[in-house]
């Protein structure tokens, strides 16, 4: 198995009527073994705007942590929030820092940018932007993701019909993929 | 030196896929270069290689008389070599083909009043679920249970011919065979093909004369005779609660609820295993299936979500104040 799919992860973002879902499934494990049911992968970096990391939970962790340390250096020298297209051209320049030795998490941003207008994009782990207008999934189950988002997917849902949509995608996914599940966080704004 | 002839008879139950081109250089020694090329890229079945190796008769008396039952099985064994120039390193990579990682949970043990049997239902490809309701306890016959693990073909195809061969022996004997000798049946069978890479760990669970029999057989030729077994990628984990729970003297009641525990616990840690737990019983009068129950279920049932008590608001003690 290769160092992505050491922990297990799957993580979704999907775009409705002036609402944004992000979600993400809870389990952390050591290859086959579960160790946790509890992992949080999903990270809010201000009221709008929301990352997903998937992939190696210590790189998650470490790279969130970087992340909310430049955002609050940005918050106090401009005096406001990031916008989310701004965050993710931030993310895609700190992990191309490291393009010879990278950090092995593929992110998922998600944001309400200017007039409530939502933003996604997904990332591959050296910073490749990949922005989409309906869907991004990330992760050990991506590929069921993709399979289920395509099908369940409407354009301009509203919040209450997005967030059951993101979780039935979610959770079918996981039910076909043994690295990752345990529930889910799904977070709608 | 005159031109060598090399007669190489080789059949089995992977002939057919061997029966192909097939072509076979000499060496002869001193590194002297191949000085023959005996047939080039023959499609028929005649002009095939074929490795001899009657002279190593051990194991040729297993098949015994039945072999008119066995299209393809001869009493010489022998086989087709395969047409590549790296003829080791292509028998491994074959082997790592068709073995996919013995990922599931499997157990039984013997307790007073017979054997209980159970097994998770997950079947998976490296990290996908390819399915969540495989039986992965085969039923041999009325009182014979095996259970799967490893390569679900070869599992499902070995336990059928072993069934086919006890019923064999009850007709020639005229009485039925003992778990003993259907076990070492199977046993002998997975010998003949190690290092081809089959993948079986079954347990052989049943009731005969002599009273509850349990054996593991595995494709590296293994059969041992045991009280408590458990086979697969979760069964550390399956251990772990079935060596703390096990009492001889257990009802059938205690030792399905113990069986159906363990699988829960190895379903809970062990990603590749899931599904449905299913338990079965074999007492005197043969197997009985108990219970088949979703893990999703079993943790809600085992481990209740208790709504947390919402505090509005709490006053804590100052310290030093």
């Amino acid at each position: 198995m290769s160092i992505f799919e050491y922990n297990g992860s799957a993580l979704v973002a999907m775009v409705g009527k002036n609402c944004f879902a992000i979600g993400s499934d809870r389990r952390l494990g050591v290859q086959l073994q579960t160790i946790a049911t509890d992992f949080q992968r999903i990270f809010q970096i201000h009221d709008h705007l929301f990352i997903g990391l998937s992939g190696l939970g210590t790189d998650a962790q470490t790279l969130y942590q970087r992340l909310v340390f430049r955002h609050k250096l940005y918050q106090l020298r401009e005096e406001r929030d990031m916008k989310p297209e701004t965050f993710a051209n931030l993310v895609s320049a700190i992990l191309y820092e490291k393009r010879f030795g990278p950090y092995f998490c593929q992110p998922v941003i998600a944001g309400l940018g200017d007039d409530n207008k939502p933003f996604i994009c997904t990332m591959d782990s050296i910073g490749a932007k990949e922005l989409a207008k309906d869907f991004v999934v990330a992760g050990t189950a991506s590929e069921s993701l993709y399979g289920a988002c395509e099908s369940m997917y409407k354009p301009d849902m509203e919040p209450e019909e997005l967030f059951e949509t993101v979780s039935q995608a979610l959770q079918a996914s996981l039910d076909r993929d043994c690295l990752s599940g345990w529930g889910g966080h799904v977070y709608l704004v | 030196m005159g031109p060598v002839l090399l007669k190489v008879e080789l059949t089995g139950p992977y002939a057919s896929s061997f029966t192909e081109h097939c072509h076979w250089e000499t060496r002869l020694e001193g590194g002297r270069t191949p000085t023959s090329r005996l047939f080039k890229g023959g499609s028929s079945p005649d002009s095939n290689m074929k490795l001899d190796t009657s002279g190593l008769e051990s194991t040729a008396q297993v098949f015994g008389t039945s072999n008119v039952v066995f299209d393809g099985l001869q009493m010489t064994p022998s086989f087709e070599l395969p047409n590549a120039t790296d003829f080791d390193g292509f028998q491994k990579d074959a082997i790592q083909m068709v073995k996919p990682a013995k990922g599931t949970t499997t157990l039984a043990f013997i307790f007073k009043h017979g054997v209980m049997v159970a097994a998770d239902s997950r079947a998976s490809m490296g990290g996908y679920i390819s399915s969540q309701s495989v039986k992965k306890i085969i039923e041999i016959n009325p009182y014979m249970l095996g259970t799967m693990a490893g390569g679900a073909a070869d599992c499902q195809f070995w336990h059928r011919n072993l069934g086919i061969k006890c019923r064999l022996h009850e007709l020639a004997n005229k009485r039925r065979i003992s778990v003993t000798g259907a076990s070492k049946l199977l046993a002998n069978i997975l010998y003949n093909y190690r290092g081809m890479g089959l993948s079986v760990g079954t347990m052989i669970a049943g009731w005969d004369e002599t009273g509850p029999g349990l054996y593991y057989v595995d494709s590296e030729g293994g059969r041992l005779k045991g009280t408590r077994f458990s086979v697969g990628s979760g069964s550390p984990y399956a251990y772990g609660v079935l060596d703390n729970g096990y009492r001889y003297d257990m009802s059938v009641e205690e030792a399905s609820e113990l069986a159906r525990r363990a699988i829960y616990h190895a379903t809970f840690r062990d990603g590749a295993s899931g599904g449905v737990v299913s338990v079965y019983h074999v007492g005197p009068d043969g197997w009985k299936k108990l219970t088949g129950d979703d893990v999703g279920d079993l943790h809600f049932q085992y481990y209740p979500v208790v709504p947390a008590t919402v505090v509005e608001q709490e006053m804590g003690e100052v310290g030093g104040a």
